[in-house]
């Protein structure tokens, strides 16, 4: 696909100019897909949940254009506003996975080399997967797709809205961030090291990572200075040569890229925040990381989130030391705490994993939620645009049967930008933007 | 056959013996007073008294109507629910301890497909670290089975979650048989010149039923053996008789003399075949594991065909045929109602398995099918009630029901006078992950809350 870039322009990154031309993409193709770029609903009578300022009984939300517009006890709608009863049932914004593979057809690794950040996800992309409606009527409006953890460096995200039934790029998230995976540990170590390739140890492990970072410092280095002669008028002047891997990889050292870690033990997560230091680029989140508990200080001193499991614990040795109190003993210690689901499984009911924060280690019923809203659009960067019930963001949101954070929360509606593309009321799949067969 | 029933027998007597001797050496007996009483067998009951003598149920009612020991201990349990310790139908409990470290892994014997003679209790760890990490969620009793990679992997048993080593534990050794016809039995990974006989369903069929008549032709040839052996003692012990026969019985009385003088030889011992009679009798339950309807309708076929006794398992995409499973009259271990639906159906069709199979009068039980998870068991049962499952049958399926399928209804399910006891007390509902489960007791000890997690926990807390 990346043929198409225009090879003229050497400056930047091959993926950033993808992505960026992709947004432009999706933003026409949704245009054209979406039910309607306008919408007007006002959805009265819900216990709702803001996550970020206490619930509101007998609350109401109004919508205009897929923005929340208000949020209050008592509000009146214009006329033309199409209203919807809650009945009293909850109301919280729709949850937002920080960790997930889905919708890729498998292909979430490229293992045939510990460095591969010119990966872009977008090309796995497989939009009309099923999963993405499993997600979706467990209550997930937002996913950010990850690459694997068999690489050191792994490839470039996508953020996805659960809007299934439209067309693939109707269901990118426009505007969201750049991320790029990282890993550490077992998994890169056991997929090079059963092939006797470098790496096979944890020393191989940061040694790669640190020659491609330190190779990509070589490469800036090499375009500042053709910039430089360029600059002083040097018409002879050669550019160096393109190289995709190294371009994503002065966009980490540039801050262009969320970096978000596969990590799991504590040891490591001081690694690499001693390596992400001594590079100069920031972390975003370490994910899994089942013992941030044992260094939570310094987790929230650097200002690295987790994406974590709430009680997934011994599927490897490296997750021995996993304790369900993980969550909360960090998000005490003032480290942003998502629960994640990296599962197809639990995507479809992350809501029971949050509500698992509250028995374990005792979170209020708001910081259990935010764990899998606000927080979770932390990690991915768009928490100004999702992840609470505030007037300016996305009209993601989900009614609720019973008690959201419970085993007997099931989600009754959910919105994406103001429509609604799970209706648990309606016969077959329960999507009005989905037909079979379409 | 019969020598290693007997010593089955043996081994279950000694250790109920054992127990009985330990239940006698508890004391004091223990009172919890002031809960919410979910008996499982005959309702609910607010500001209830529990008795706990001698590792059982001493009684159970409202407190107005329960005489309190006079030296009893008592435990003042208001505000808390009090319920029956959990089964969970099928785990691989001690048979791992992380899961990618093949080292800590007894699952399945993949070398064959017909493995009858694998008893999970050869590999049973007691000293697991999973099973404090369980039973601190109430979970008390499990069925421990083999992986399902094999048709016939191995037999079950039936374990407490707390002992000093596995003969404390293993309750029941050899309880049931998995049979599973899921697909996943299949040698057919790789290229095709690296697959093996069965690689279709087809193959594992006619090697399932090869296996079942070679095992009722084995029995035959024991059962003929036995005969001629008794034929023998009996000439041994009578004298040949001296009758006006004699000239016409000449041919026999030679037959016997021959008898007398070379005692029949028995048949080779098989265990592999040996193992698979009990079931073939009748005498044990197959427990007949298949997904989708088809499968489901040739493993059912499969087991008639053979007169096995059989509970279902799984069954999670055989919606279709729900009510031909009601007609087959058996319990059903439904799920987990995690499993994934498939891309036809709609996303909901495994999570109202449970209440569309009660609907139709079938008996559930719940199932972790899991290790490290299987403490979360009863939010399995919770999730099921979401979607149309009653409560009162949800909590069933992983109390009374579970003990009713596994035969130990008289021992453990419920909170009934005269059962063991096997007893939770938490702050809440069972089924929901939000309830804190602050006290354990199996035969009647208190279990200490503690685990692995709970220690790192604390190390970590600073405490």
């Amino acid at each position: 696909m990346f043929l198409r870039f225009p090879l003229s322009d050497r400056r930047f990154a091959a993926s950033a100019l993808f992505s960026l031309a992709l947004i432009a993409v999706a933003a026409a193709a949704a245009a054209q897909d979406a039910p309607s770029a306008h919408n007007e609903v006002l959805i009265k009578n819900a216990v709702v949940m803001t996550a970020t300022h206490g619930n509101i009984q007998n609350g109401s939300v109004y919508i205009k254009d897929g923005k929340i517009a208000a949020v209050g006890k008592d509000l009146s709608a214009p006329a033309s506003a199409t209203v919807i009863d809650a009945g009293g049932k909850y109301l919280t914004p729709g949850i937002v996975d920080s960790h997930s593979h889905i919708a890729l057809d498998g292909d979430v690794n490229e293992a045939t080399n510990p460095v591969t950040p010119q990966m872009m996800m977008i090309d796995a992309f497989d939009y009309q997967d099923k999963e993405i409606y499993h997600g979706l009527a467990g209550g997930v409006t937002t996913s950010l797709l990850l690459h694997g953890s068999a690489n050191m460096i792994g490839g470039q995200a996508i953020v996805i809205k659960h809007k299934y039934g439209l067309g693939r790029d109707a269901m990118l998230f426009p505007g969201a961030p750049r991320s790029i995976k990282f890993a550490s540990g077992e998994n890169p170590k056991r997929v090079y090291g059963s092939k006797d390739q470098l790496p096979s140890t944890r020393m191989g492990n940061f040694e790669v990572q640190r020659e491609a970072l330190v190779q990509a410092q070589d490469y800036m280095r090499e375009w500042d200075a053709y910039d430089a002669k360029v600059k002083n008028g040097d018409k002879d002047a050669t550019p160096p040569k393109h190289d995709l891997k190294l371009d994503a990889l002065a966009d980490v050292l540039r801050g262009k890229l969320l970096v978000q870690i596969h990590c799991y033990r504590a040891d490591e997560m001081l690694t690499e925040i001693a390596m992400a230091k001594e590079f100069g680029y920031k972390l975003r989140a370490f994910h899994h990381a089942l013992e941030a508990y044992k260094v939570a200080d310094q987790l929230a001193a650097a200002g690295v989130g987790i994406a974590t499991f709430s009680d997934w614990w011994g599927f490897k040795q490296e997750a021995w030391d996993a304790i369900p109190w993980n969550a909360v003993m960090a998000m005490r210690k003032g480290v942003h705490v998502a629960i994640k689901s990296d599962s197809e499984d639990f995507a479809r009911r992350l809501n029971q994993e949050a509500a698992k924060t509250m028995r374990y280690g005792g979170a209020t019923e708001q910081e259990a939620l935010q764990m899998i809203t606000l927080n979770a659009a932390w990690i991915i960067g768009v928490e100004d645009r999702v992840g609470s019930i505030d007037v300016g963001k996305d009209a993601d949101l989900v009614i609720w049967d019973g008690y959201p954070l419970s085993s007997y929360g099931v989600p009754n509606r959910v919105f994406i930008d103001g429509d609604v593309y799970f209706d648990r009321s309606l016969p077959g799949f329960g999507m009005p933007h989905y037909k079979e067969g379409m | 056959m019969r020598r290693i029933n007997s010593s089955q027998v043996y081994r279950l007597v000694a250790c109920f013996v054992l127990l009985c001797a330990m239940a006698a050496a508890q004391q004091k007996p223990i009172v919890l007073r002031g809960g919410k009483l979910l008996t499982v067998s005959h309702g609910a009951i607010e500001n209830g008294v529990l008795v706990i003598e001698n590792g059982k149920i001493a009684a159970v009612g409202a407190a107005s109507s329960v005489k309190i020991p006079k030296d009893a201990r008592l435990i003042d349990v208001t505000g808390m629910t009090v319920y029956p310790g959990l089964i969970d139908s099928e785990t691989q409990l001690g048979l791992t301890e992380i899961s990618a470290e093949e080292m800590t892994n007894d699952f399945i014997e993949p070398s064959e497909e017909i493995m009858p003679h694998m008893h999970v209790y050869d590999a049973f760890h007691a000293e697991s670290e999973l099973i404090p990490v369980t039973r601190y969620n109430g979970i008390t009793n499990a069925v421990v089975a083999p992986g399902s990679r094999d048709t016939l992997p191995g037999q079950d048993s039936f374990v407490q979650l707390v002992g000093k080593s596995s003969e404390e534990m293993l309750l029941i050794r050899d309880i049931a048989m998995p049979l599973n016809f899921s697909g996943e039995q299949r040698r057919n990974q790789g290229p095709f010149d690296r697959r093996k006989f069965p690689s279709t369903r087809m193959g594992l069929a006619a090697q399932l039923r090869q296996a079942f008549l070679d095992a009722q032709d084995y029995a035959q040839k024991w059962a003929d053996y036995e005969k001629k052996r008794e034929d023998y003692e009996k000439g041994k012990s009578e004298p040949s008789a001296k009758s006006e026969d004699k000239e016409k019985d000449k041919g026999k009385e030679d037959k016997d003399k021959e008898a007398k003088k070379q005692p029949p030889s028995p048949p080779k011992h098989d265990l592999k075949l040996e193992a698979l009679l009990p079931y073939l009798q009748g005498k044990k339950m197959i427990v007949l594991a298949a997904d989708e309807s088809n499968d489901l309708q040739v493993a059912v076929g499969l087991a008639k065909e053979s007169n096995l006794k059989f509970v279902l398992n799984h069954i999670s995409h055989s919606q279709s045929v729900l009510d031909y499973v009601a007609s087959l009259k058996v319990p059903v271990i439904v799920g987990p109602i995690y499993e994934d639906p498939k891309p036809y159906e709609r996303y909901d069709a495994v999570y109202s398995l449970p209440a569309e199979l009660y609907k139709r009068g079938v008996k559930i039980a719940f199932a972790s099918y899991d290790s490290h998870n299987s403490r979360n068991l009863p939010y399995q049962a919770g999730f099921a009630s979401a979607f149309g499952l009653p409560y009162d049958e949800a909590l069933r399926a992983i109390t009374l029901n579970a003990a009713e399928i596994w035969g130990v209804a008289d021992k453990l399910g419920s909170l009934d006078v005269g059962k063991t006891a096997n007893v939770v007390v938490a702050n809440g509902d069972p089924l929901d992950m939000k309830t804190d489960v602050k006290q354990v007791f199996i035969e009647g000890k208190e279990i200490p809350m503690t685990t692995r997690q709970t220690r790192l926990r604390d190390q970590y807390s600073g405490q």
